[in-house]
């Protein structure tokens, strides 16, 4: 094993960020879609941590406490969001809302 | 982890294929797994994806010599488990075993941070992702999904079984990831690392604490601000009452 540089924590926070766009792109149920933006806000968090101790600043691990308030104020409000449309249509199926006409 | 002086090395030798290839195996792995099919093309996608970030890992290891300082094993396991845990996250037929999946990968996450030495932030991710987030998904989950009867065929609505265009967003996907990873093994080593510090310095939360306060205070009250509105905005949004339809009473 060789010394661990800032490189491997990127890559790490990289692979983290597209698996989420993946799945964001891909899945039609509308909670795992919101799950998927909260696993891309993981690879920031990494990515922001890891250059903040590289840099020996701890900044870094300050904005990844303003990303936890705003995950969890936008899981509140769109998990509120989600019960109301799932009550419209009895369904979690996110293209149920392909159309946005009245039924 | 002290920035290493031969870390341009890291830039000259990373070629850029061994990177792309990688991408492209992790493309079709992913490809493989989204897709509803036979066992043994999911197992294949496993190990091509699998197979893809060992020779990434791999080869960045290789281009780059130096001392260790740092306990390496702890990450590759640890991010291994948290990019192990994401795609089955993504790829798994059930909404509450993705919620339980993500709470695995902010475990992991949380064991990175621990490796960075931010352990302020490994608990609060603990205790305010997986604690209070994830909860509320899974209550979330559990209202809004009805168990199948111990009659009936437990077989998953269409939309969480069958994925929207796999093939594009695998593709798209690893495109990005291949742009993301290029700046990082060929764009990390330009970062000038920052003047090191020579005093003694404080723990961890001392640290976190006296920066939210004394650099960040304007932050720290619209942070608190956006929380309350959030809160307000839950209530407001679930006082609505809304008229089922008859064949749901």
């Amino acid at each position: 094993m060789t010394s661990l540089t800032l490189s491997h924590f990127l890559f790490t926070s990289a692979v983290l960020f597209v698996i989420g766009v993946i799945g964001f792109v891909t899945r039609r149920n509308m909670i795992v879609m919101f799950l998927c933006t909260e696993l891309m806000f993981q690879g920031a968090a990494i990515a922001m941590v890891s250059v903040g101790r590289y840099h020996l600043d701890v900044s870094g691990q300050v904005f990844v406490i303003f990303i936890l308030t705003i995950a969890a104020a936008e899981a509140a409000l769109a998990l509120a969001l989600v019960v109301l449309l799932f009550r419209r249509r009895e369904t979690l199926n996110a293209e149920a809302w392909s159309e946005l006409g009245e039924p | 982890m002290r920035p290493h002086n031969g870390r341009h090395i890291l830039a000259a030798q990373m070629a850029p294929n061994i990177l792309y290839t990688g991408c492209v195996l992790g493309a079709i792995g992913i490809y493989l797994l989204l897709r509803p099919g036979p066992r043994s093309l999911k197992a294949v996608g496993v190990l091509l994806g699998l197979g893809a970030m060992g020779w990434v890992f791999k080869a960045s290891a290789e281009a780059f010599t130096g001392p260790g300082d740092r306990p390496t094993f702890f990450f590759y396991v640890f991010s291994g488990i948290a990019i192990a845990a994401a795609v089955r996250m993504i790829t798994h037929h059930r909404p509450v075993y993705s919620a339980l999946y993500f709470v695995m990968v902010v475990l992991s996450s949380a064991a990175l941070f621990l490796l960075l030495e931010a352990e302020f932030l490994a608990f609060a991710l603990v205790i305010v992702y997986a604690g209070a987030i994830l909860i509320t998904y899974l209550f979330v989950l559990m209202l809004a999904h009805q168990a199948p009867e111990p009659g009936e065929e437990a077989a998953q609505p269409d939309y969480d079984v069958l994925p929207r265009e796999p093939a594009a967003a695998a593709t798209v996907g690893f495109i990005m990831l291949a742009l993301l990873s290029d700046t990082v093994f060929l764009g990390a080593s330009e970062l000038r690392p920052g003047p090191v510090p020579s005093e003694v310095t404080p723990d961890n939360i001392d640290q976190v604490g006296m920066a939210l306060i004394a650099d960040f205070p304007v932050s720290l009250e619209l942070a608190g601000v956006i929380l309350l509105m959030a809160m307000y905005g839950a209530v407001v949004l679930a006082r609505r009452q809304i008229e089922l339809s008859e064949g749901s009473r």
